[in-house]
């Protein structure tokens, strides 16, 4: 693909891009929205106001889904930090630290730092995109099934990250996660698994429901026990709400300026791969923060890093996802197959000519991210201080209004009043887990990585024809490989000097 | 704010469930009033459309161009319900569960894949009470490689999959254009891996990447992604459009066979058949009504926009539509064991 361009073509396209605030500011607002009720994700929001888009120039068109699509992935993290529900599997990962710190009294910060590495994040690997199309598009080439499976693994180790203060546990509700992310049809022969008889389940476990039911349904539950969602002690912090509080999460939030660009370009990375989507990306981000941490006691009591990882791995997605879309036509994800329906629809054909036909529609859509991660900062920021305040309304309140949401939330995705039943079933669950110990979240990672896992295992295994030897077959996912043992066993290496140097200043 | 943190016994978590029903029950009971229509006559409401793929696919799109037009000669607004999974068999079985026959809920799949896939296993509804009523497309399949793949015509690929296996990027296993992969091993004595990618999406992400050797899809949305993709054997009869396809030779003639033409994109709207029988005026208003559409120059607008080839649009009835469902069907039988797994 060629294409030369200069700053000056940016710069007018940046200019022109800003014209179109009017549609950017709205799209910003309804997919903080979207994105903060779970269900209601961009792709489906987007499906609703087709007859809108469709309606509109393409280039407006796909400025505010664009738009939407990445502020939604922002407002994802608003519940999961709040109130410990994510508002879709890309935010999965950002209460493992996020919520910590709201029960804390810390919620004002939390927020603040999610912002910050959310907008940083986004804004940083947009323009990255934007300079390096051409280059980054070839990611796809190289990342196939057999590096999906090592990739996969990143993720699918966080278990045992999460499990490491009770193995046993641990494990246990990882294994339980992966059965019930193997429930539906096989990929290969279609053939219905562990669906005892429910059609709803033969396209797997819907996600929307297992994670409003493990989060948002099991929280109320046990929110219930309490007046409020913040503690005795953060109830005193909480009262000295201030401005100050913001800018004190955005600076604590930009001294780990380095933590943002490497998680966000895990992000990119990950998102350039047809298929692949921010909860990998976010699972594998924690896991990789956590590894390389110089505190990593720390995660999962509301450390920073720990919540900068993940928020800045999933917007770092968003213009991934737009990379393979744009350079060879093929969508990787959901919102972006959707987009592709309105280009299509306006005789657009999208793939490398668009570059030289059309450079406003196949720049326009990166422009579009930047520009709203840029007027994020004006709108967003400062909603901080106010948002936080949902945390200390009485649960009284709170349980109903989070069952209420989350249950119609459950809904929405497929219209199955199974699914409300579904979520209900996993608050169960979910709720036992906690009282007993069980990490809700090394359940979630299994059902979330369960399938994506079996899918590129078995078209390994098939490709080679059952030669399972084939997960050691390319160089690339080899280095994975050893890259995979490395990152596992280097907290233990690392432990074990410390409590050597323990053991050697104490005897001195 | 300054409450204290002891709990409250006078809420348990019953009342809380409670609490939350009559929330979501109120918001039903709410939006209630904006749903029922008051017009009188046939439709009186939105017609439901429910489609067993995702959004933003080939049946999305193509429906879309057609209640686009539709809507003016029906009078009515069309809503769409995506019901994936297994391979179309949840988007079946839920509209035969659940829709009302009265004319305003209709389904518009992709015979061919759909109607194989009851070959591997059996709906668990009666098939007589399910009509086709109007085929809108006849895409025949076709095999497709990368602009940059080194096979540049369909005897390099027979010549290399006598030597080693090669891995075509198919659609799903039960798949008319499956069904020619299978046929043309057969036939060549090659050896032609089917991996089943779910979806033309991911089948195309396959091939343009590399990972799959070659690709097996319909050919209209090759055609469209001509500057990546290159098409090499057509499996219809005769090449419908050799200029699109750069005369692309056919399965048949190519390679001395006598196969049916393995038209791989059959989209069509179905119904219940007591929606026939109970609501005969209804339903010959969907027919006539439709049959304007297509014919409509607006339609066809609608569907350029969408680069797909006019060519192969063509409206046909319920008999015609039946004959093809029967015709694949009747080769999918013949290959059951493969589509099955029971044979590799």
């Amino acid at each position: 693909m060629e294409m030369e361009y200069d700053f000056a073509f940016f710069g007018e396209m940046f200019f022109r891009t800003f014209s179109l605030w009017w549609v950017i500011l709205p799209a910003i607002f309804l997919g903080l929205v979207v994105g903060a009720i779970p269900g209601f994700s961009a792709a489906n929001t987007i499906i609703i106001l087709l007859p809108m888009t469709l309606a509109m120039d393409p280039e407006i068109g796909l400025t505010f889904m664009v738009a939407l699509y990445a502020s939604s992935r922002m407002g994802a993290g608003i519940p999961a930090i709040l109130v410990n529900i994510p508002g879709t599997a890309g935010a999965a990962a950002t209460p493992l630290d996020g919520y910590p710190m709201t029960k804390n009294g810390r919620g004002q910060q939390a927020l603040a730092m999610s912002f910050t590495a959310s907008i940083a994040g986004g804004l940083l690997t947009t323009v990255i995109a934007l300079f390096s199309l051409p280059w980054l598009s070839q990611i796809a080439y190289y990342l196939h099934s057999v590096e999906m499976i090592v990739i996969m693994f990143f993720g699918i180790s966080l278990i045992a990250t999460i499990a490491a203060k009770d193995t046993l546990k641990g494990l246990i509700a990882g294994f339980f996660g992966l059965m019930i992310g193997f429930i539906g049809t096989d990929v290969v022969y279609e053939t219905p698994r562990g669906t005892f008889g429910f059609l709803e389940l033969y396209d797997k476990v819907p996600l929307i429901p297992a994670l409003v039911g493990l989060f948002a349904v099991s929280e109320a539950f046990a929110i219930i026990e309490n007046r409020s969602i913040v503690s005795e002690n953060g109830l005193s912090t909480m009262k000295k709400s201030s401005w100050a509080k913001t800018f004190e999460g955005v600076r604590i939030a930009g001294t780990k300026w380095w933590h943002i660009i490497w998680n966000s370009l895990i992000g990119l990375i990950i998102g350039v791969v047809p298929g692949a989507g921010a909860a990998i990306a976010s699972f594998v981000a924690y896991q990789q923060s956590k590894t390389f941490s110089k505190t990593p006691e720390l995660y999962g009591t509301g450390h920073v890093e720990g919540l900068i990882a993940p928020e800045s791995a999933n917007n770092g997605v968003t213009s991934g996802t737009l990379v393979p879309l744009l350079v060879i036509g093929i969508p990787g994800g959901a919102t972006a197959a959707i987009m592709l329906v309105v280009l299509q629809f306006h005789g657009v054909t999208v793939g490398p000519d668009l570059f030289m036909t059309s450079p406003e529609l196949a720049f326009g859509p990166f422009m579009a991210m930047a520009v709203t991660y840029a007027l994020m900062i004006i709108m967003v920021l400062p909603l901080a201080r106010y948002m936080s305040n949902i945390t200390v309304v009485s649960t009284v309140y709170m349980a109903p209004i989070i069952i209420a949401f989350t249950l119609v939330g459950s809904f929405v995705p497929r219209a199955y009043l199974f699914d409300m039943n579904l979520a209900l079933i996993f608050g169960v669950i979910g709720y036992v887990a906690r009282k007993t110990g069980y990490h809700v979240a090394a359940i979630l990672i299994g059902v979330i990585l369960g399938p994506l896992m079996e899918t590129y295992f078995l078209r390994a295994l098939r490709m080679s024809e059952g030669d399972i030897m084939v997960i050691f077959s390319s160089s690339i996912g080899n280095t994975l490989w050893v890259f995979l043992i490395i990152s596992m066993a280097l907290p233990y290496i690392i432990e074990k000097r410390r409590n050597k140097d323990v053991t050697i200043v104490t005897n001195d | 704010m300054g409450f204290d943190n002891k709990f409250d016994p006078k809420l348990n978590r019953r009342d809380i469930l409670k609490g939350s029903i009559a929330v979501v029950g109120a918001a039903a009971a709410l939006g209630l009033p904006f749903s029922s229509a008051l017009a009188k006559g046939f439709p009186d409401q939105n017609i439901k459309i429910y489609i067993p793929t995702r959004a933003g696919g080939g049946a999305d799109r193509l429906n879309r161009a057609v209640t686009s037009v539709w809507k003016k000669y029906l009078k009515t607004n069309f809503e769409n319900s995506f019901f994936p999974g297994a391979a179309g068999r949840v988007g079946y079985e839920k509209y035969m569960g659940l829709a009302k026959d009265d004319g305003h809920e209709l389904l518009f799949g992709n015979m061919g894949p759909e109607v194989l896939n009851w070959v591997v296993k059996a709906p668990t509804f009666d098939l007589n009470k399910f009509k086709y009523f109007a085929q809108i497309d006849a895409d025949p399949g076709v095999i497709f490689v990368s602009r940059k793949s080194k096979f540049k015509t369909i005897d390099d690929v027979i010549a290399a999959a006598k030597k080693k296996t090669l891995n075509v990027g198919v659609s799903r296993l039960a798949h008319p254009a499956t069904l020619g992969v299978m046929a043309l091993a057969r036939q060549a004595g090659a050896k032609l891996n089917a991996i089943p990618l779910s979806g033309g999406k991911n089948t195309y992400a396959g091939v343009a990447t590399g990972e799959m050797d070659l690709g097996a899809l319909p050919s209209g949305g090759v055609i469209k992604r001509s500057k990546n993709f290159k098409i090499l054997l057509m499996m219809s009869h005769k090449n419908p459009l050799p200029s699109k396809t750069e005369n692309a030779p056919t399965l048949n003639d190519h390679f001395k066979m006598s196969m049916p033409s393995l038209v791989a994109g059959a989209r069509a709207y179905g119904i219940k058949t007591s929606a026939i029988s109970d609501h005969g005026a209804n339903f010959r208003k969907l027919e006539e009504t439709l049959k304007k559409t297509i014919s409509d120059p607006e339609f066809k607008k609608a569907y350029q926009k969408t680069k797909a080839p006019w060519e192969y649009v063509r409206y046909r009835g319920p008999e015609e539509a039946a004959v093809y469902a029967k015709g694949i069907a009747q080769i999918g039988k013949e290959f059951k064991e493969l589509l099955s797994g029971k044979k590799s």
